[in-house]
């Protein structure tokens, strides 16, 4: 860090982007709260809100236009998502999993969209917020079918295990499911953002220093190389977000599933 | 969830189940033994325990997962 | 705890992000919430009834199709039995006037026979008739013509009329039984 900031001292050599400059931001109109993040957030929820409202408001039998668009993203979530994991509870659930493959769908295409430019799932804090919300309801939900007692014993004590291994095995069972898991699910989402908008601003700053900043004969080869490699990385950020909000609702869906139903 | 009540989608179900349980488990072994093993060694002022407890959190994920997935 | 990692890297001013911003969470939370309310109580059950609906309305659609599939081929069905049956009925009909015609015929022929041995019979016994009467005729007259040649022969002698008539009968009896024989 202190090498960053002794290089970044010197005006007319390339410094890459840090953190702190990238993802802590300037609150906006002086307002202590109100960040970028936070108002894409809000620009988020709006977004699928309208977007989900005008397919599904008034559904028609022979759907058009926006409700198609949104039927093939509903179609989607129910048989890629919901069913594999939660059979015929699967409908029952599709509300909550449409809103969490939507909701951080958008969050994190606001990485990509011009001026905008900030995945919202790249904050921890919003991630940790849908993690926690599908945390509490598994263990909520694994009361309510197993029981209390069931519920720990049956993941704690997996069938098919030596008795004698319980005192190793229980507890690694225990940290995997009730510690790990809704780390590991907020922190997927987020790491991937985070590393993504990390790549995005340093091979675009690259382009931009050395073919704007110091055009020099040498530097404006690595120019263009940092826009080819935006342009790559972007198009490869597109398929990330895609898929980093498709495994966020399923790991949701397979939570909730083994919630429901002790494993086999 | 009993055997006859198998659908095929249940295949599908089980492979995601264990792609995303392994490396939890992996991690949870690594950890939970790994920083017994760091205790034991902070308390005797050994520096061995650490290492043991990783390889065995990491050989029972292994062994846990092998029973429930491997079959 | 939060407030206190936010001022311990305040202090440091090191950015963590892997420690979040209190607002963040309240904000996200909200912003979350407000989503999942909508879809969940408003939107998902408006389209899982729609696609209830067209589900229904297909499989109806599929259901009706066979239906009326159905329909056609018994419709078919019945069309060629009846078809069958008329040509079965045709033909027995056909069978029938041929039996009858033929019955006719032989009717008719049998009468046109009759009615022909009936007029040969007739013709038999009108030749007959008047063969006796032309014969009774002939006796008549024969009778008189020898009574007259006998009268001229033998004169006035015979006008006994008991024996003359004798005379004629016994004449006449050999008379006819030499015809007869002839005519045999």
């Amino acid at each position: 860090m202190t090498a960053l900031t002794l290089l970044a001292a010197d005006p007319d050599k390339f410094t890459p982007p840090t953190p702190q400059e990238l993802f802590e931001l300037a609150p906006i109109a002086g307002i202590g709260w109100l960040t970028k993040p936070v108002l894409l957030a809000i620009l988020s929820s709006i977004i699928v809100i309208a977007f989900c409202w005008s397919a599904f408001s008034k559904p028609k039998l022979v759907p058009r236009g926006i409700q198609n668009v949104a039927e093939i993203g509903y179609t989607f979530v129910r048989d890629q998502v919901a069913r594999p994991f939660l059979g015929k509870d699967a409908d029952r659930w599709m509300g909550l999993l449409l809103t969490l493959f939507f909701l951080i769908w958008v969050w994190n295409l606001m990485g990509v969209v011009p001026v905008l430019q900030f995945p919202v799932a790249s904050h921890i804090a919003f991630p940790a917020i849908l993690a926690l919300t599908i945390y509490v309801l598994k263990i909520y939900l694994g009361i309510k079918h197993q029981g209390a007692i069931g519920y720990f014993k049956n993941m704690m004590f997996p069938p098919g295990v030596p008795k004698a291994m319980y005192i190793l095995l229980s507890p690694l069972e225990f940290a995997s499911n009730m510690i790990l898991a809704p780390f590991t699910h907020a922190v997927r989402l987020f790491a991937n953002m985070f590393a993504g908008h990390m790549l995005l601003a340093f091979f675009s700053l690259v382009g931009f220093w050395f073919l704007f900043e110091q055009l020099t004969p040498l530097g404006a080869p690595i120019g263009v190389l940092g826009v080819v490699m935006t342009i790559v990385f972007t198009a490869l950020e597109l398929l990330i977000q895609f898929l980093q909000a498709f495994l966020f609702a399923m790991l949701a869906a397979m939570y909730i599933g083994g919630a429901l139903h002790p494993e086999h | 969830m009993s055997e006859q009540e198998r659908r095929p989608e249940d295949d599908g179900r089980d492979f995601a189940d264990a792609a995303w349980s392994v490396p939890s488990y992996l991690l949870a072994g690594m950890a939970i033994y790994g920083g017994i093993g760091w205790l034991l060694d902070r308390w005797l002022g050994t520096s061995a325990f650490f290492l043991i407890g990783i390889v065995l959190g990491t050989v029972l994920a292994g062994y846990l997962c092998y029973r429930k997935f491997g079959r | 705890m939060i407030k206190a990692a936010t001022l311990l890297a305040a202090q440091e001013g090191e950015y963590n992000p892997l420690l979040p911003h209190a607002y963040e969470l309240v904000i996200g939370t909200l912003a979350f919430a407000v989503v999942a309310f909508v879809l969940i109580k408003v939107l998902t059950p408006r389209i899982q009834k729609t696609l209830a609906e067209r589900t229904e309305a297909i499989e109806g659609g599929i259901r009706r199709a066979e239906e009326a599939q159905a329909e056609a081929q018994a419709l078919q069905q019945q069309y060629r039995e009846q078809l069958a049956e008329a040509r079965q009925e045709a033909a027995r009909l056909r069978e029938e006037a041929r039996e009858q015609a033929a019955q006719l015929k032989a009717e008719l022929r049998e009468e046109a026979q009759a009615e022909a041995r009936r007029i040969i019979e007739a013709a038999h016994a009108q030749i007959e008739a008047d063969r006796q009467q032309a014969f009774a005729q002939l006796r008549t007259e024969i009778g008189r013509l020898s009574t007259e040649l006998a009268g001229r022969i033998v004169g006035e002698s015979l006008e006994d009329e008991a024996r003359q008539r004798r005379t004629i009968d016994r004449f006449l009896d050999e008379l006819e039984a030499s015809s007869q024989q002839a005519v045999r």
